[in-house]
């Protein structure tokens, strides 16, 4: 059983309090959605959780096991792996180089045959088996993102941190990467998603929190936060956004109707528009002019 | 069958250099041969620098510095280390059974040896009765590259947190203090009149039957040449196993290779280590083939030229550098003749430098990853755009099954 326990985490940059006592609890394979204004301190909560930061105060267990005082390299190996906002693939290295690397760091008897394999299975699912062997830096910046999740499959670690999954990301990319959230929860993984898109969010999590100047200011299922005047002074504004009741459900009809969100027609289209209508519109987004619909 | 062509390649430059000793036979035989063995020593030192900056990113400066360390490791070791059957009761010493280990005490070099040098006066009062002997040529050597190995250890622990600009700025501050260290201890280094070492194979050394004498080129030509393969060896080996692939997301990025679970301080140091060792070794076989030391070996010049050669090469390629430096370094004497152009005679001894550094520049500016490098990576992944095209224009199923979805 999953256990992740931050209690009273502390972080100064200088004169700057960036996080203020951060307290929460992950327990199993929750799905949990970190939002906050820019300035918040979800980043440098994600660099506490990783150990690339060390906070001034507070703790960090996982799994009983104190995570805060290690460096990144062992919190990997002891189970929390995370993507960064801005992605950071090695872009001189082959695709499949990009796998290895965290499946032959953190096992102590790599068997390449079985990681090979691994390798390949995250790379049909994540659609992007055929550029195996091309450098990373060939990549376009979603299939980037792309890599940076499969590598993160390849870790297999059991508390998933998501730094801005979607910034920049096609519809069609956005799919796989809710098939990827969808895949690796239901592997038993809890994941922490951060994310400014608010639809996504609020769809695919079953709990949020709400960072506030390095304050929790909520912690609570998607429906509950939403209403809460603290966060919508703090965050979402005072325009209540739409459809909370429909979106509160993580599934296929929130997915979709995200994928018609993204393509620039809110409120033009309704909301829960049938699947085919769904995968047109994605189909003329046009993906990198490969895959038109229409063959 | 493309792919193969690089290993094929390989094994013909292996063949010629192993024959070249017997197959070449002109006047200059000895003068080709010390530029073969020079060609050698920097391909070594570009190769190892190669898997320091080009793999791992380490954009070292002092990779001549610890050519330096091996080189005087194995200089001062031949210098103060001897064994004798008896005590000389003048200088330190230490007795194992039969035979005593003397250390001769520093003399700089403004003394005269026979009244300061205690061994000499020693050997002065046994009048030829007792003779001592130097301590084995290999035991210096292997002394040398440990030595180079335990200051790259502390050199990249000191280098964990510098990056790109600040790292080589620091390694050249490394090389030019060990360079000043060296010229102002008179006393033990004898400054810049240098240190003589003794030859590699200081009594001659039968090979193939046939007797060699110390100034013969053949036995040092295939003691830097075998250096050259055992660390070629050793790099290939690295840099298939995921000691490569590590040090290779070191540098493309350090924090995402940390968060990915790879001990980056261990594998920094430890590129260093082992690189530095190879450029130390490297040191000390060309201080006992050259015979004697100077702390002009650790100019920066030098560094210059084993970066120059491995840029030229292709700095991410281990077998590129080597190939380069060997390349360069038989060009650069090649081109040392003067000829007559319409009339004007062109002194190559000066020009040929210029030569070389517009070669350089047009390299960094057109080819980024040299000259030698792209034309493996020619055969090694010529195929991966083409599977990739062939992909695209190939069926696509999954956009089929997304349609029937």
């Amino acid at each position: 059983m999953i256990r992740l326990s931050v209690s009273n985490v502390h972080k100064r940059f200088g004169g700057l309090h960036v996080l203020k006592g951060v307290t929460f609890e992950v327990e199993g394979p929750e799905l949990i959605g970190l939002i906050g204004p820019n300035g918040a301190g979800k980043t440098t909560l994600t660099n506490v959780l990783d150990g690339a930061i060390k906070p001034n105060a507070g703790t960090v267990y996982l799994n009983g096991r104190r995570i805060d005082q290690l460096p990144p390299y062992q919190v990997a190996a002891a189970g929390l792996g995370r993507t960064f906002q801005v992605t950071r693939s090695f872009r001189r290295m082959s695709v499949l180089e990009n796998l290895y690397v965290p499946a032959l760091a953190t096992r102590r008897r790599g068997d390449r045959k079985a990681i090979h394999a691994k390798a390949m299975e995250v790379l049909e699912f994540l659609t992007m088996a055929h550029l195996r062997n091309e450098y990373a830096q060939a990549l376009s910046g979603g299939q980037q993102k792309l890599l940076e999740l499969g590598r993160l499959l390849m870790l297999d670690p059991e508390v998933v941190v998501l730094d801005e999954p979607f910034a920049g990301v096609h519809p069609r990319l956005m799919e796989i990467i809710y098939a990827y959230i969808r895949r690796v929860n239901e592997e038993g993984k809890a994941i922490i998603l951060i994310s400014h898109q608010m639809d996504s969010i609020f769809s695919l999590s079953q709990r949020l929190l709400v960072l506030n100047f390095g304050d929790l200011i909520a912690d609570g299922p998607p429906g509950e936060v939403k209403r809460d005047p603290a966060v919508i002074e703090a965050y979402l504004g005072t325009e209540d956004p739409e459809e909370p009741e429909e979106s509160e459900k993580f599934g296929e009809s929130g997915e979709k109707r995200d994928a018609g969100a993204r393509n620039g027609d809110i409120g033009e289209e309704e909301p829960r528009a049938p699947a085919p209508a769904a995968v047109a519109a994605t189909g003329r987004g046009g993906d990198t002019g490969r895959r038109s619909g229409g063959e | 069958m493309r792919r193969k062509v690089p290993h094929l390649l390989g094994f013909a430059l292996l063949a010629f250099f192993l024959a070249f000793p017997f197959v070449y036979s002109a006047n200059d035989y000895a003068y080709v041969m010390h530029i073969m063995i020079t060609a050698f020593f920097y391909a070594i030192l570009a190769s190892s620098w190669s898997m320091l900056a080009g793999y791992a990113g380490q954009f070292s400066f002092g990779h001549i510095g610890f050519m330096g360390v091996g080189a005087y490791t194995a200089a001062l070791f031949s210098h103060y280390f001897w064994l004798s059957p008896a005590p000389t009761e003048l200088c330190t010493e230490y007795r194992f059974g039969e035979t005593w280990l003397v250390v001769v005490n520093p003399i700089g070099v403004t003394s005269t040896t026979l009244t300061q040098d205690c061994l000499r006066q020693a050997m002065e009062a046994w009048g030829g009765a007792v003779q001592p002997t130097r301590m084995p040529v290999w035991i210096g050597i292997l002394l040398g590259a440990l030595m180079g190995g335990v200051f790259g250890f502390l050199i990249g622990v000191l280098v964990l947190r510098l990056r790109a600009a600040y790292l080589a700025l620091f390694t050249l501050g490394f090389a030019e203090i060990l360079k000043a260290t060296i010229s102002a201890e008179i006393e033990i280094t004898r400054g810049q009149a240098g240190m003589e070492l003794p030859a590699l194979f200081e009594h001659g050394v039968t090979l193939f039957g046939h007797t060699f004498d110390k100034t013969d080129k053949l036995p040092p030509y295939f003691v830097m040449f075998g250096l050259l393969l055992a660390c070629l060896a050793i790099l290939a080996w690295l840099a298939g196993s995921k000691f490569g692939l590590f040090v290779r997301a070191l540098r493309e990025d350090q924090d995402a290779a940390a968060a990915l679970g790879v001990d980056t301080t261990r594998y920094k140091v430890l590129v260093f280590v082992i690189t530095t060792m190879m450029a130390a070794a490297a040191g000390a076989v060309q201080a006992h083939y050259v015979g004697i030391v100077t702390p002009n070996n650790l100019f920066l010049l030098q560094m210059s030229l084993v970066v120059a050669m491995a840029v030229i090469g292709g700095v991410e390629s281990f077998i590129a550098a080597a190939i380069g430096a060997i390349l360069i370094e038989v060009v650069l004497e090649l081109l040392r003749n003067s000829f007559v152009i319409g009339g004007v005679e062109i002194d190559m001894t000066i020009w040929r430098l210029v030569f070389f550094g517009i070669v350089l520049m047009l390299t960094l500016r057109f080819a980024r990853n040299g000259l030698i490098a792209p034309l493996l990576g020619y055969f090694t992944r010529g195929h991966v755009a083409r599977e990739t095209v062939e992909h695209r224009l190939g069926p696509r199923p999954r956009v089929e099954e997304a349609a029937a979805k």
